[in-house]
């Protein structure tokens, strides 16, 4: 049995993955627009701090450039004082380092156009490793043209950055801890009516197949699992009240025919007989292994139609030979009975079907027919063409069938009169195979009180849905109604 | 005629295997037993036989699989599948595999002779046109019938029963071989059992009530059969 919590953990876990991911990516964007705010910023600092230091650079008496001393009166300029600054000559010497850059350079190289165009900035790694953003300019000083280069470590802004970053992150395990309890009881939720539906379902074994699920409307889909579920376990039920039924009743009808082959036999061998008489009780048992023989082929037949093991193969041919073939295979017995057997109605109604199929449907009406109507009797079997489907009906002057026993006729082993029936040696499977394949074609049977109908429809208009067609007599209750007119 | 033909049941079910040697046996063949498919191979090898009827449900190695290894070794005696499961997989399977024909259990008695018979024939001469049994006569060629010079008047299939009655004289012949060679029923379940009933009563009312030799018996609970002497009836 799979684990019940397994859908909702994975569900769940599904669930988190795709909240983290999110979280990430919109770390991720965040991150980098902050940290491009966070340069720009820099950037206009510097070039701010450039133009402050542009203002108190002067040269002394003796040539060497200097920064004024009084700088530290203006706020802004005090600035200055953290900040890494260069001058260099339009040649590339060095004019002027401030104390905190000290000896170290911003750069041997002038590149072109550096500075040119107010300012120019870029990134620069000092030879200590140290990672600055670099503000360069062209400014004449008292006359002389100089490069001023400002840096700024950009140490301070991703101390900044990190610290922004860790606002983003810190509260993700607690947002993902969220989505995953809120997730699991939501999943957990969803789901619970799938479980009642299982555990309902664990309960209903085959003697409570009568139960249903409750379907609740409120529950969306689900609801239509259940109802899904409920009509599968009506034909469950259906089946295997069949099944029951027809196991039952094939015992009795086995069991019948070994019993009186072993009372013969026993009977037969507890006395001394002449050989005549010895022979007499075998060919008694014999004519039961035959009833026998005949049974179980029987049973075979309707099996593989139930399991529809039995291929059709479909041809075009007027109703009228299908009859007329019945009627001369017949006709012997009718002559002897002193029964007549008609065939009326249409004349060139043509039928498309599995001949060897509806023959033997016909056959097993038509003998059942014979075997009830009384010596002198009449039997019909009537063609009629109506809406596209082609009727066959087999009405006999017998007693008839019992309105209550109209929808059982076509039961297997059902007999009007059991003790009857079961010396003109029918095991009741007749009908039942006649419906069977009757059925191949999908329609409905009707029984009605003046013998039985044999309703044949007339595929003609769409034989190809015949081709390579899998009996399966589960068609009983789709019947096909074809367009009317499709007889030609 | 059929004396002297030799022929091996490989059939593992004992109490069947003893009927189809009796029965054998009593229709004057030669009956050699295999219980299993090796066993059968080995008196293949050792013996020279006519026919073998072969179980297909046998333990150890199928009936099929012995049947298809004898085809391969360039065995060609006419083999006859005796087999429970008549599906139409299974009969195709068999006749693939080299079976000259196939027959399902539960069979008539009568039906697996008539079955032996045909095999055994294959090639030979067949059906003569005129067929004659005591005093009775058939002319296949003019379709009609004569006894003791009397012609006797038959319907058409009243002519075909008897034509295959006394091309099988002699032997009881099955409902169902009536069925389906007569009648050409193929369905095993179609009730047709009182027609045959019936149209042999017929039959027998224009063969013999007019004479006192009878020729035309019921065997109970087996069928009819054709033949001069009337010790049973």
């Amino acid at each position: 049995v799979i684990d019940r919590h397994h859908i909702r953990i994975r569900l769940t876990l599904w669930f988190v993955a795709a909240v983290a991911v999110v979280l990430l990516l919109y770390s991720a964007a965040a991150s980098f627009v902050l940290l491009r705010d966070l340069r720009t910023q820099l950037v206009r600092h510097s070039v701010q701090d450039v133009e402050t230091v542009e203002g108190l650079l002067y040269f002394t008496p003796q040539g060497r450039l200097m920064l004024r001393d009084d700088y530290h009166n203006h706020p802004e300029s005090k600035r200055v004082l953290e900040r890494l600054v260069e001058v260099r000559s339009p040649e590339g010497g060095v004019l002027f380092r401030n104390e905190a850059l000290g000896s170290r350079s911003l750069g041997e190289i002038l590149l072109p156009h550096e500075g040119e165009g107010g300012y120019s900035e870029r990134e620069f790694v000092l030879a200590d490793g140290l990672r600055v953003e670099l503000v360069s300019r062209r400014h004449a000083v008292e006359g002389h043209p100089t490069i001023i280069r400002v840096a700024y470590s950009e140490d301070s802004l991703r101390r900044q950055f990190r610290s922004d970053l860790l606002a983003f992150i810190l509260p993700a395990p607690m947002i993902l801890l969220l989505a995953g309890v809120g997730g699991y009881v939501l999943v957990s939720r969803a789901l619970r009516p799938i479980q009642q539906m299982a555990r309902k379902a664990e309960e209903i074994k085959s003697d409570r197949l009568h139960e249903r699920l409750a379907v609740n409307p409120a529950d969306g889909e689900l609801a239509d699992l259940a109802r899904v579920f409920n009509a599968l376990l009506v034909r469950l039920e259906q089946s295997f009240e069949q099944l029951r039924r027809f196991t039952s009743d094939a015992s009795h009808e086995l069991r019948t025919p070994l019993a009186a082959m072993r009372s013969v036999g026993e009977v037969g061998l507890q006395k001394d007989c002449a050989a005549e008489a010895y022979r007499d009780v075998i060919g008694s048992m014999l004519e039961e292994a035959n009833k026998l023989t005949r049974l179980v082929d029987s049973l075979l037949t309707i099996a593989r139609a139930d399991a529809g093991q039995i291929h059709l193969s479909p041809s075009r041919f007027p109703a009228k030979d299908l009859a007329r073939e019945c009627v001369s295979l017949f006709e012997v017995l009718l002559e002897e009975n002193g029964q007549s057997l008609i065939v009326d109605g249409s004349e060139d109604a043509i039928l498309c079907g599995d001949w060897l199929l509806l023959r033997q449907a016909l056959v097993n009406v038509v003998h059942n027919a014979i075997k009830y109507t009384p010596r002198g009797g009449t039997i019909a079997i009537r063609i009629r063409e109506s809406d596209g489907h082609v009727t066959l009906q087999v009405e006999d002057s017998g007693p008839g069938i019992p309105e209550d026993d109209l929808v059982k006729v076509f039961d297997r082993f059902y007999r009007v009169e059991r003790g009857r029936s079961r010396e003109s040696g029918g095991a009741g499977l007749g009908l039942s195979i006649a419906r069977w394949s009757r059925n191949a074609w999908r329609h409905d049977q009707r029984a009605n009180r003046k013998g039985k109908r044999l309703h044949v429809p007339d595929r003609s208009a769409r034989p190809s849905m015949m081709q390579g067609m899998t009996v399966s007599p589960r068609g009983i209750n789709a019947p096909i109604h074809l367009p009317s007119g499709a007889t030609s | 005629m059929e004396n002297w033909v030799n022929i091996l049941v490989v059939e593992d079910e004992p109490k069947l295997a003893n009927a189809l040697r009796e029965g054998l046996e009593a229709a004057c063949y030669d009956v050699s037993l295999a219980k299993s498919g090796e066993e059968g191979f080995y008196l293949l090898y050792s013996t020279s036989f006519d026919l073998v009827l072969l179980d297909v449900m046998l333990p150890g190695r199928s009936g099929c699989e012995i049947l298809a290894q004898m085809r391969r070794n360039g065995i060609g005696i006419p083999v006859l599948l005796l087999t429970a499961r008549d599906s139409i997989e299974d009969r195709v399977q068999g006749l693939d595999a080299g079976a000259d024909d196939y027959l399902v259990k539960p069979f008539a008695f009568p039906e697996l002779l008539a079955r032996c018979r045909a095999l055994l024939r294959r090639g030979g001469p067949e059906k003569p046109g005129r067929l004659t049994l005591g005093g009775l006569t058939l002319d296949a060629g003019r379709r009609t019938v004569s006894r003791d010079g009397e012609l006797i008047e038959l319907t058409a299939r009243e002519y075909e029963l008897l034509e295959y009655l006394i091309r099988n004289q002699g032997a009881v012949v099955s409902r169902e071989m009536l069925a389906r060679d007569v009648w050409k029923e193929s369905a095993r379940a179609t009730p047709i059992d009182n027609v045959i009933d019936v149209q042999i009563a017929r039959l027998r009312r224009k063969l013999d009530d007019p004479f006192e030799q009878k020729l035309l018996h019921t065997v109970r609970g087996v069928g009819f059969i054709l033949k001069e002497d009337t010790e049973r009836s």
